[in-house]
Order: C-alpha cells, then sequence, then structure tokens
C-alpha cells in the first residue's frame, strides 16, 4: 500500500494508535457512528469526552454511514487503500469486512498488555491471572508474590 | 468555531474558542443526545496529568473507599488514550523510583489484569456479552425480572439519598467509583428486580468510560450469571465505605424504611428465598 488513509476508531484514540505510528503525517479519520449513537442512545458527556479526544489527534472528524464516509474519504485523498487498527468491538469486524469488499486494507496489532499463549482458558479471572501474573511481573524489576483475585471486595 | 464552509463538505469543525462553544456545537449536531458535556475532559494532555498523578500503594490501601485514592484512568483506558502497556509500565517507573515493594503496587496491576481479562473475553464471546453466561443463582425465575428501569430510578428520585446520588452523578458526570457501580447494580437487580441487561444499557449511555465487555460482564457478575453467588451489601457496607455522607441526608436512613438495613443473613433470606447454594 503506497498511499493509504487511516481508519481511526474510539478503541485507538493516542499515540500508541499503530496505524498512526506505522503512518506518520497520512490522511486519517474519525466517523462518528450515526447507527450507533441513535440506537444506543448515547449521551452527549460520551460523545464530548470523544471528541475532546479527537481534537489533540491528527485526524479528520466526521459523522454518518463509518463506511459510505471512509470509502469517501479515501476517494478524495486517491488513496490506493485503508491502514487501521485492531479493535474488540465485535461492530467494527463487520465494518472492516465491507471496508474490505471495496478497498485493501490493512489491520494493525497494537502491543499486548501481557503475551499468553493460546487458548486461553477465560472462564474465570483467577485461571487468566494465574497465566498472566506472572509473565507481567517477570518482566518487571521483581517477583511479586501471589495475591488473591476477587473482583469487586466486599 | 472555525466556519464551516473553510471545511471540505461534510468535515466537522476542530476548532473551539471554549468548551461552552464545543458543547453547543455537539448539540447541533447530535441533538437526539441526551444531557450536556462532562465535567471530566478528554484527550492526551488530560490522560497524561491523570497518569502522572497515580499512586499505586495509596490506590491499594484505599481503592474500595468513595474517597480512595482511585486513579481515574478508565476512561482514557477504555478510547486508547493510554494503552495498557503505558499504564504498566508507568507502575513499574512508580515502583522503580519510588524504592516500593512490588507488592506496593499489586492491585493496580490486578485491576489492569482486569481490564485485559474482560476484553480477551469480549473477543472469544462476541455479542455474546449481552447473553446470561450462566444461569442466575438468585432463585428467581429469569421472568421475574423487569425488562426495563422505572421512571423513579431513571429520575433519581427512589427517595434512598445513596441510590439518587448514584443516579444524579452518573446522568450529569459520566463516571461513577466502581464501589457506587455495585452497589447501584445490587440495588436494580436484586433489590428492584430487574434485568441485568436493562442497566447494563443505562451505563453505557452514560458512562464516560462504558466499555461493552466490563460492563456487561460486571452487571452479570452481580446478577449472578457470570459468578458463583449474587452480590450484595448492606447499609453498614455502604456506610464505611461513603462515610456516611448520604445515610446522614437519607429520611429512610433515619425512619426506618432503608431496604439495606439488615444482616448479609437476613438480606440474603429476603432477597433470594428460593436460592438452594445460597
Amino acid at each position: 500500500m503506497l498511499k493509504p488513509v487511516l481508519w481511526i476508531h474510539g478503541e485507538a484514540l493516542g499515540p500508541a494508535n499503530p496505524a498512526l505510528v506505522a503512518h506518520p503525517g497520512a490522511p486519517a479519520l474519525f466517523v462518528f457512528d450515526r447507527e450507533l449513537i441513535e440506537t444506543q442512545r448515547l449521551s452527549l458527556k460520551r460523545l464530548g469526552f470523544l471528541y475532546e479526544c479527537l481534537l489533540e489527534l491528527p485526524v479528520t472528524l466526521r459523522h454518518g454511514d463509518v463506511v459510505e464516509e471512509l470509502l469517501s474519504f479515501a476517494r478524495r485523498h486517491g488513496a490506493d487503500g485503508v491502514v487501521t487498527s485492531a479493535a474488540v468491538d465485535p461492530r467494527f469486524g463487520l465494518l472492516r469486512e465491507q471496508i474490505a469488499a471495496q478497498l485493501p486494507l490493512q489491520v494493525l496489532e497494537p502491543e499486548p498488555f501481557v503475551a499468553l499463549p493460546e487458548p486461553l482458558d477465560l472462564r474465570r479471572f483467577s485461571r487468566y491471572w494465574r497465566r498472566a501474573e506472572p509473565v507481567l511481573w517477570g518482566r518487571g524489576s521483581a517477583a511479586a508474590p501471589p495475591a488473591p483475585a476477587r473482583r469487586w471486595d466486599r | 468555531m472555525r466556519s464551516s464552509d473553510s471545511l471540505p463538505p461534510r468535515d466537522l469543525p476542530r476548532q473551539f474558542a471554549s468548551r461552552a462553544e464545543l458543547e453547543a456545537t455537539l448539540r447541533q449536531l447530535f441533538p437526539q443526545a441526551p444531557g450536556g458535556l462532562s465535567p471530566i475532559p478528554g484527550g492526551r494532555r488530560a490522560a497524561e496529568a491523570a497518569l502522572a498523578a497515580i499512586d499505586p500503594a495509596a490506590y491499594g490501601r484505599s481503592r474500595n473507599h468513595l474517597d480512595g485514592a482511585v486513579t481515574r484512568l478508565s476512561p482514557h483506558i477504555r478510547h486508547g488514550v493510554l494503552s495498557l502497556v503505558e499504564v504498566r509500565e508507568a507502575v513499574f517507573a512508580w515502583l522503580a523510583r519510588s524504592g516500593q515493594p512490588p507488592v506496593a503496587a499489586q492491585k493496580l496491576i490486578n485491576e489492569l489484569g482486569w481490564r485485559d481479562y474482560w476484553q480477551r473475553l469480549w473477543r472469544q464471546l462476541g455479542d455474546g456479552i449481552w447473553r446470561d453466561q450462566e444461569p442466575l443463582k438468585t432463585g428467581h425465575p429469569p421472568e421475574r425480572y423487569a425488562a426495563a428501569l422505572p421512571d423513579d430510578l431513571l429520575e433519581a428520585r427512589t427517595g434512598l439519598a445513596c441510590m439518587d446520588g448514584f443516579a444524579n452523578e452518573l446522568i450529569h458526570t459520566g463516571w461513577l467509583h466502581n464501589h457506587a457501580r455495585m452497589w447501584l447494580a445490587a440495588y436494580v437487580v436484586h433489590w428492584r428486580l430487574i434485568q441485568w441487561q436493562a442497566g447494563a444499557r443505562w451505563f453505557l449511555q452514560h458512562l464516560i468510560d462504558g466499555d461493552p465487555a466490563s460492563n456487561n460482564l460486571s452487571w452479570q457478575w452481580v446478577a449472578s450469571s457470570f459468578s458463583s453467588k449474587p452480590y450484595m451489601f448492606n447499609r453498614a457496607n455502604l456506610e464505611r465505605f461513603s462515610s456516611g455522607r448520604y445515610c446522614s441526608a437519607c429520611a429512610a436512613a433515619t425512619d426506618g424504611t432503608c431496604p439495606f438495613e439488615a444482616s448479609y443473613e437476613q438480606l440474603q433470606a429476603d432477597l433470594f428465598p428460593g436460592a438452594s447454594s445460597c
């Protein structure tokens, strides 16, 4: 991809966004997803918080249909593809598929919080933490003693 | 605000003279979105300031108290303004700088782990986070729970100073202390018998750190569809961790109608009379 545009989404609004890191200066777009905002009746607090985050990033802002706006933005810039960062929300997966049907799309993964081999037993936090905690502390300055894992102490 | 005719068609403005002007513009752009701006600002500068102020040791000691040294990093982490890796490294740097033993930062690292765990579960479950992960352990059949939140809760006029205080804070600031989220969620599901999904949608509408995975799976933890027993609390617990700020101004706390004024054993019997394992 020689001349991509970047699709910035709401899970990566910081300088560590791998698409921004890999393509500094490339045209970047964030779209306020009209359908999502309306169906979830998102409050102005949430939209304002996002907007303020975006004002500190080098990104163009639009409101509407995400795929339509992104493809129109790519056309405006004569782009040969779209680069974005991985997202967990399944909605982004559906949007990615629609974009990829129209233009080459590259998805960049951020650095993981803790690198663990898959598959991982996620049935309870304690099972995940037994695997994750030693790896995390192994990369710190010293090993911490294990602690009981309990969400929301009573 | 920059004149819209100087922008390419459909691009939204990026320059505002003040936060009030931003709010006015957003009201025009999103007329259906309720409320105003949160007093908590978004952006990298605000996120870096919050990160620089963390005290992992104090957090570990006091995080369950409403006045505790919580980090308020969640909105910035939820939207990737700060990555979990950045926060992890900031905690390790704090340890190196402070000379404290690793155990001083253990609680905070553990909570970052919870964030990572919820995200991994979301990848695995997808939209399944909206469905019960396990049967409820409350003894009530699913049809016993109402599908929608009642108006008195949505309008913060239940008459309970604590719950009305939490609802007001949710609606007006978009942020709640974790313990307040737990109390409010337990009240909604166990005292009012409302489906956890209705409460989860309400939180996601307002919380500026609203993350469907963390939010929904925590509601399920309270409801007992993602835990071995339902979460509940009593007045003594709420009063202790809120320094009595609600009870001291609550009529229900003095006239004998506080629904939380009981031992855990009594509440267990009252709220979950048909629960076999409790």
